[in-house]
């Protein structure tokens, strides 16, 4: 997380090879990115914030082996791999779909079964759902939640929200790195927020006024109005 | 000045396997002074809806008004002068070699002196909070850098109607609080603002109407309050949180900007 300018989009270039560092060394499991570009790429998959960007075959099956073609994969097991990676995103039936006949959330879905086919160890999103209404916003953040403890992930973003359950936020800022932090910390952070113009979702940010500690969605916190509401009628 | 939409409908490839509805009788105003949020999901039809306030797109039946006057009729010109249309990513279409130029090219077009001109560069970077960028390479910019910076180009027609196509995706939250500033103010100046977004707790702080499109109809017209309230599916958090009380507490009233809900629901805790 971190301003527009901080240098979240030039981290993922760096990580993949499309940026040379000036100094310094990047390394992908032990990999130089800059070096061994086509190495790297088959370890590590990048989606990125344009649905219209990620794409390019005529059918969705097509683009989904897309990588896969450039990697030597033997047809069998393509045929095989992007049958799971499809099936892994929720798309069953949209083989034969073209692509821009799709919503922005099926479209960012089938870039991410694009990556998955290729099986790298590390995903990452670069603002996956900055183009997405609530409702692709849910399908992708959905599908991204079920890959966790399957591959390391690094999800950059601008909605504080959709990261809560992160193990660790870094905060880029300046193009510094100025904060390794676990969500839980960062959202009682009112400074390191402000600092980095990171702002709380307005769920979080009316139960932390009303001093309800840490509600995710709307429902959580009618609750937890009710029961506080609840607990003063008792003292009464 | 106010912009009406009667009865607008818009068929894209007609007659061919593609062709499909994109509008289907869309009729809408937009009064002088307003900010009118547009709402609804991916395919809803927003962004045809946004192109054809200016006639960049034309309604394949239906009409626009301009203060009464059917907009088919005036130069395209003035049009667009108008009514001033920010696209979705519209740092994509930045090409000068500097910031000042890029902002400089819409009045220029408009065949302006060169000192009006420069007015309206600085004033409208003024606006953007970009007056620092004047000299730089757009490309050299950060995304919002080059995002403020492209909206600055429009204001630079000093358009009385801003239709803003998802102006704030992919800001940062700074950016976005200082993006919805800038639609209050041009609002304050007694012009008015279309604003198109998909982050339904910016369009709730900021409109005076919403409308909630859905498969290229209007679904809802309304204040805020009346909008969302009846429509919980596309309401923002602030909405959602005092309607899932409004079982035990009936008398929580419909809050929807974030400061009045949460004075709501502080009263309901000291009370």
């Amino acid at each position: 997380m971190g301003p527009n300018g901080g240098g979240k989009s030039t981290l993922v270039r760096l990580l993949n090879g499309l940026l040379k560092p000036d100094s310094g060394a990047v390394r992908v499991l032990g990999l130089d990115p800059a070096e061994k570009p086509f190495e790297v790429r088959r370890r590590l998959g990048v989606l990125f914030q344009d649905p219209d960007n990620n794409l390019v075959a005529p059918f969705v099956e097509d683009d989904v082996a897309f990588g896969l073609e450039n990697l030597g994969v033997r047809r069998e097991e393509m045929r095989e791999r992007v049958k799971k990676a499809i099936r892994d995103v929720g798309l069953e039936g949209f083989e034969r779909r073209e692509p821009h006949t799709l919503s922005g959330g099926e479209k960012q879905r089938v870039a991410l079964a694009g990556i998955l086919a290729v099986e790298p160890d590390v995903l990452v999103l670069d603002e996956p759902t900055a183009m997405l209404d609530a409702e692709g916003r849910r399908e992708v953040l959905d599908r991204i939640r079920k890959l966790r403890r399957t591959k390391t992930i690094l999800h950059v973003t601008h909605h504080l929200e959709e990261v809560l359950d992160a193990d660790r936020i870094l905060v880029l800022n300046g193009g510094r790195l100025v904060a390794d932090v676990s969500p839980e910390r960062l959202v009682l952070d009112a400074g390191l927020l402000r600092e980095n113009r990171l702002a709380l979702p307005p769920v979080l940010r009316i139960s932390h006024e009303l001093g309800l500690g840490f509600c995710r969605t709307p429902e959580d916190l009618a609750r937890a109005i009710l029961q506080k509401a609840a607990k003063r009628a008792e003292l009464r | 000045m106010k912009l009406e939409l009667v009865d607008v409908w818009h068929v894209y490839s007609p007659g061919t396997e593609f062709e499909v509805a994109a509008l289907r009788g869309v009729s809408l105003s937009v009064e002088s002074g307003e900010i009118l949020g547009v709402v609804g999901g991916t395919g809803s039809g927003k962004s045809t809806l946004a192109q054809h306030m200016n006639l960049l797109l034309t309604p394949t039946r239906g009409r626009v008004l301009v203060d009464g006057v059917d907009a088919a009729a005036m130069r395209k010109r003035d049009l667009r002068r108008r009514v001033g249309l920010v696209f979705q990513f519209p740092e994509q279409a930045l090409f000068a070699p500097t910031v000042e130029e890029d902002v400089a090219f819409a009045p220029r077009q408009l065949g302006l002196g060169e000192d009006e001109i420069r007015r309206r560069v600085q004033n409208s970077l003024e606006a953007v909070g970009a007056s620092h960028l004047t000299g730089r390479f757009p490309h050299a910019l950060s995304g919002g850098e080059r995002r403020r910076v492209a909206i600055a180009g429009i204001l630079a027609m000093e358009p009385e109607v801003l239709v803003l196509d998802e102006p704030t995706a992919g800001l940062d939250p700074a950016a976005r609080e200082d993006l919805l500033g800038l639609v209050s103010r041009f609002r304050d100046e007694s012009r008015s603002v279309v604003l198109i977004s998909h982050d339904l707790d910016e369009v709730a702080e900021v409109a005076d109407r919403v409308c909630v499109l859905e498969k290229g109809e209007v679904r809802a017209v309304g204040t805020p309050a009346e909008v969302f309230y009846e429509n919980l599916d596309v309401a923002p958090a602030t909405v959602r949180v005092v309607s899932e009380l409004h079982g035990v507490y009936p008398d929580l009233g419909r809050p929807v900007r974030f400061g009045e809900t949460l004075q709501a629901l502080r009263g309901l805790l000291e009370a």
